[in-house]
């Protein structure tokens, strides 16, 4: 993993310039400006918003307020997917800054789930972190840590710290050396034409014969239809891989 | 998405027991954690079978469960939907806060509601919610996973406060210790839709502990009747005695009852054990009326 840093850097510190704007309908006592922020791509829309929030809520009466939103182009956004992935699956082919629309009202139940405070995000991350770590380890690394240890991995999030959160996360990506792998590989693969959020199967590092698998072998595997046989060309795919 | 069992001993319990708890002493002995022992495994194959006993159980029965399969991938999920009755009144000595923003404790009885009568004193409106329930299989944790949602008539949904306050009294000490590790609201894997979540905390715990050791002959149980009707009761949903007849390795035949009158007394023990939890919520559901839980 340590010649891997740079790539562990330029993940973590990935930024998309946004750009929000109040949805129109909302009632304000004065006009709205835009906001500009740098949205970091593996965090979640709601936990690093307040400053958005805040903004438009100066120029709102507080009866007005309720439970934030963010929608782009009509769709509503899954603020309990990372940021990076919202990006890819919905605009990655237009041009930047990313223009997200705010709202206070009207929460669109069917769609979204709710997020009234950062307890709810922590729960969901870390409910991510151990299903990944089941696949990987049955459990056993994420279980034996203590619960400073899980705390510590969601400050490293929360705050933006890459080398607190790896001097956790190491442990999570560490396999014992009799083993070339984790047990399962833990991944989803989003679509955005399809109902289904996302693909997520078993599947294992190390083909039966011994060789390791590669990403198009996975790809193969589980999702056919996005490859095309003679050449792999990734076509509308988005892989989040914890 | 789902958590697995946390590492660390939780922080013992207040002094004051459940009831569950104070009827299961000296009455059915559990053995101590069997870790070390074989795992049970439920694979997605058997995961399946089972649900397709389950169903055509319900058929028999009336008991409204189906079978859906998803068009893409050909995996699917039992589903049922169910209509309640809630009665919201103001218990004059449960005044327990699931929350802070909550002010009454709402009370869910299953199947039939409260008789007015017998609560003393108190105003009482009726809703008729809506529930859904899904049973979905988990690949990560290989066990099932129980989905809900719930809305009133209108369409309103249920918040999940409203869902924690719905909890029966029973599990709610268990529920306040750790409400994020319990019920919490996640996107349906198939249909993309927020549902409510009964995490399998501790499922392969209590499943392994009756599928393994003096109960090992009992795998060949249906596993989705001894799990459904231990987690269903926890959110609203009750699993007709009638299951237990079910005996999965034989040919499907009216005559259920017959071969189950014909196991061995162990058998009979596991078909009461995994029913416990449900004589439990009975018995708290009618002490509740009469204001001792």
């Amino acid at each position: 993993m340590t010649d891997d840093k740079d790539v562990l850097r330029d993940v973590w510190f990935g930024r998309i310039p946004t750009c929000f704007t109040l949805y129109q309908d909302e009632i304000t006592e004065r006009e709205a400006e835009p906001y500009y922020l740098l949205l970091p791509r593996i965090s979640y829309l709601t936990l690093v918003t307040d400053k958005v929030k805040k903004h438009f809520q100066k120029v709102m009466r507080q009866e007005e307020v309720s439970e934030i939103w963010f929608e782009y182009e009509g769709t509503p956004l899954k603020w309990h997917y990372p940021i990076g992935l919202l990006f890819d699956l919905h605009a990655s082919n237009t041009a930047l800054p990313w223009s997200i629309t705010v709202h206070f009202k009207n929460f669109p139940e069917k769609d979204l789930l709710h997020c009234h405070s950062k307890d709810v995000i922590e729960a969901h991350f870390m409910a991510c972190i151990k299903e990944a770590d089941a696949l990987k380890h049955k459990s056993q690394v994420i279980n034996e840590m203590q619960k400073k240890d899980h705390k510590q991995l969601w400050m490293g999030l929360q705050n933006d710290k890459f080398e607190q959160f790896w001097a956790i996360n190491r442990k999570l990506m560490e396999y014992p050396p009799e083993d070339n792998g984790f047990r399962y590989i833990p991944f989803r693969i989003y679509q955005a034409t399809t109902e289904r959020p996302f693909i997520q199967k078993l599947f294992r590092p190390i083909a039966s014969g011994g060789q390791l698998h590669t990403l198009g072998d996975l790809l193969k595997d589980v999702c056919p239809s996005a490859v095309a046989p003679e050449e792999m060309w990734l076509s509308n795919l988005r892989i989040d891989l914890r | 998405m789902l958590e697995g069992t946390s590492g660390d001993h939780p922080v013992q319990p207040q002094p004051r027991q459940g009831h569950l708890e104070q009827m299961t002493q000296g009455r059915v002995q559990i053995p101590c954690s069997m870790a070390g022992e074989e795992d049970f495994v439920l694979e997605e194959k058997r995961f399946k079978q089972h649900c397709e006993e389950f169903v055509k159980h319900s058929q028999q029965i009336g008991d409204g469960w189906e079978w859906r399969t998803s068009k893409d991938l050909g995996d699917g999920y039992l589903s049922k939907t169910h209509f309640q009755v809630r009665n919201r009144h103001i218990a004059q000595d449960l005044r327990e806060k699931t929350n802070d923003n909550i002010e009454e404790t709402l009370l869910a009885h299953v199947e039939e509601s409260l008789d007015d009568s017998q609560v003393a004193g108190v105003c009482t409106t009726e809703e008729v919610i809506r529930y859904e329930y899904h049973v979905l299989y988990s690949s990560s944790y290989q066990v099932p996973v129980l989905y809900f949602r719930a809305c009133f008539l209108d369409g309103r949904p249920l918040t999940l406060e409203e869902i924690w306050g719905s909890v029966h009294a029973c599990y709610q000490d268990r529920l306040q210790e750790g409400p994020w590790d319990t019920i919490t609201q996640q996107e349906h894997p198939i249909l993309g839709q927020p549902f409510f979540v009964l995490h399998p905390c501790r499922t392969n715990e209590f499943i392994s502990t009756v599928l393994t050791g003096p109960w090992k002959h009992n795998r060949h149980k249906n596993y989705i009747i001894l799990w459904l009707s231990t987690v269903g009761p926890v959110v609203g949903l009750s699993v007709p005695l009638s299951y237990a007849k079910v005996a999965p390795e034989q040919n499907s035949s009216t005559d259920s009852a017959e071969s189950s009158s014909a196991s061995s007394l162990p058998g009979l023990t596991f078909q009461y054990f995994a029913y416990l939890p449900y004589f439990a919520m009975r018995i708290c559901a009618e002490r509740e009326v009469l204001g001792h839980c």
